[in-house]
């Protein structure tokens, strides 16, 4: 149901940046009337700016290009095949470990069980929040931004950012 | 006893002794090599680094995937790399903060059962950083460590060689996040590069400085032509004829209008800077975490009131992300800031951060009680993972 992020990237822009391949003329910018738009409420837009978060934690951001392709020289079972046990029971060793060492970061986490324990570990280490407010900028260009969409929350610093947002980015994808 | 000694470091790159080499430890794919995996250095063999998929054996700065982890040892310690004899060489390797029972027996197994090392010792990077400094200031009794990585950043206090567990303070940000970040802004703002990472991670090494003000630099990036000193314009490499990326120089630039050859260009203003300070203030992109400063000065003030002067006096930068130029004055005005009056503050950053920690590693194992500290094959044939458990602290 969520659609790739790649179908919404704004075509490869001239040498010049975004923000000054503006819409149009000012005044018709903003010609979509404010009561069509739909608004996205708190939890939503939460969701979203979650999901913009676990995206940065990615290693990739494309697919194994190896994926999908068969696997050469992998040898067909042969049934008089019992010559060698010694090298075979090596194989199955490695084969114990890719299974038991195969859990994730998450599933690690978990069965550490830290909610319970006591003392500094891995969850009281984490940084608390910060004493200064967050400071808005602008999701098209990057400058410190005064202004938020009306539908979705993101911020924009000019009226020009405001449209290339609403061409692009605005509510093209929701959770 | 004429033992070689190796060592391995953090998550991103491994260092192997006596030569002091610097080898990412991951594996990689190309989607034009079809048939091989490259595995750590032979990422220099790869003709078109475009589009290279990374496989990390760490997740957030844990070690879960063990196959590529051991596939990449194989080859390091192999024939064709270092040709480790393991039965007569120690092993010293270092491990992240409040690393998991489960990792930590893992990793015991691994050195122990399968690869056979003579002896093995398990620390935190922190802890050999902390040793140098100390080699290096043999006065001082205090030191708080910034190790800011690949994956997070820790601040971790240190007194006397053993670290403060209750002031260790983890933020989430580090080089991934932002790589990752400025390959967003890229691709929204101008080309699509979102496949690119090792591109992308030379740029941000390349371009990428840490503000001293920011909104006066925010302020020069708004201005157009001439006067705009903080735009650069960076030509990416297209591996045929252009093998790495660069900035062009002043003189060449074109300040309006196209250029007329055939190059791709970035031309990068306010993400020069934007993109590192996102390690000062996380909450710009809407993590809710103090940045480092705050954090440093938490870190402190969460220790007994005798001790900060000697902390805030012995504050050391390790790690990639240090690299970033004005990174430790921006670190030092902040903490400054922070600070009352009366207690000196001073911020060192080593010539190689990267590897201060391995240096740190070297000392210790050409100490005199390093014997002490190891364990040895036998004593864990003899006693199990508990004496693991025992003599190393992490």
């Amino acid at each position: 149901m969520v659609e790739k992020k790649t179908s919404v990237q704004a075509a490869p822009a001239p040498l010049l940046c975004a923000r000054h391949n503006f819409a149009g003329p000012a005044h018709l910018v903003r010609s979509q009337d404010p009561g069509q738009r739909r608004v996205l409420d708190r939890a939503a837009r939460q969701r979203r700016i979650n999901r913009q978060l676990e995206a940065l934690e990615n290693d990739n951001f494309q697919d194994d290009p190896h994926a999908g392709l068969p696997q050469l020289g992998k040898r067909l079972p042969q049934f008089d095949d019992d010559a060698d046990t010694g090298k075979k029971k090596k194989k199955t060793r490695g084969d114990h470990f890719k299974l038991r060492f195969r859990k994730n970061f998450q599933a690690l986490l978990e069965e550490q069980n830290l909610s319970v324990a006591e003392g500094p570990n891995y969850l009281t280490a984490c940084a608390g929040p910060p004493s200064r407010p967050q400071r808005p900028f602008c999701a098209v260009c990057g400058f410190p931004s005064p202004y938020t969409c009306v539908s979705c929350g993101a911020r924009y610093c000019t009226v020009r950012c405001l449209g290339t947002h609403q061409e692009t980015r605005c509510l093209k994808w929701t959770v | 006893m004429s033992s070689k000694n190796i060592e391995t470091y953090g998550e991103y790159y491994s260092i192997i002794s006596e030569v002091s080499r610097v080898i990412p430890n991951c594996q990689f794919r190309s989607k034009t090599a079809r048939l091989k995996t490259f595995t750590a250095n032979q990422i220099d063999e790869i003709k078109d680094p475009s589009g290279l998929f990374y496989i990390l054996p760490f997740q957030k700065g844990y070690l879960v995937n063990w196959d590529v982890q051991r596939q990449v040892w194989d080859y390091l310690f192999g024939k064709e790399m270092y040709q480790v004899d393991f039965l007569d060489t120690n092993i010293i390797i270092t491990e992240p903060y409040f690393n998991f029972t489960s990792i930590q027996e893992s990793m015991n197994e691994i050195l122990f059962e399968e690869y056979q090392f003579q002896a093995v010792l398990r620390v935190n990077a922190g802890a050999l950083s902390a040793h140098r400094y100390f080699r290096d200031n043999p006065s001082e009794l205090c030191c708080i460590i910034v190790d800011s990585g690949y994956s997070f950043t820790h601040i971790v206090p240190y007194c006397r060689s053993k670290k403060k567990k209750e002031a260790i303070i983890r933020i989430n940000v580090g080089g991934k996040l932002l790589t990752n970040h400025l390959k967003e802004i890229i691709s929204y703002r101008q080309l699509h590069v979102m496949d690119e990472t090792h591109v992308i991670n030379q740029v941000k090494e390349d371009v990428c400085y840490v503000s001293q003000d920011f909104y006066k630099d925010m302020d020069i990036a708004k201005l157009k032509g001439e006067e705009n000193t903080v735009m650069i314009d960076y030509v990416l490499p297209d591996f045929s004829t252009i093998k790495k990326g660069f900035c062009k120089p002043r003189e060449e630039m074109v300040l309006s209008g196209k250029y007329k050859s055939g190059e791709q260009i970035l031309r990068l203003a306010n993400e020069r800077f934007a993109v590192p300070e996102i390690l000062f203030n996380p909450s710009d992109i809407g993590i809710q975490e103090m940045g480092i400063p705050e954090a440093i000065v938490y870190s402190i003030q969460n220790l007994p009131e005798e001790m900060q002067p000697h902390f805030f006096k012995n504050i050391v930068l390790t790690g990639g992300n240090s690299l970033f130029p004005g990174f430790r004055d921006r670190v030092y005005s902040e903490v400054r800031c922070l600070t009352p009056t009366d207690y000196d503050v001073s911020v060192v950053l080593p010539e190689n951060p990267i590897t201060y920690a391995w240096e740190g590693g070297k000392l210790i194992s050409e100490n005199d009680d390093f014997e002490d500290m190891v364990v040895t094959r036998e004593d864990y044939e003899e006693n199990g993972h508990s004496v693991c458990e025992e003599k190393f602290d992490i």
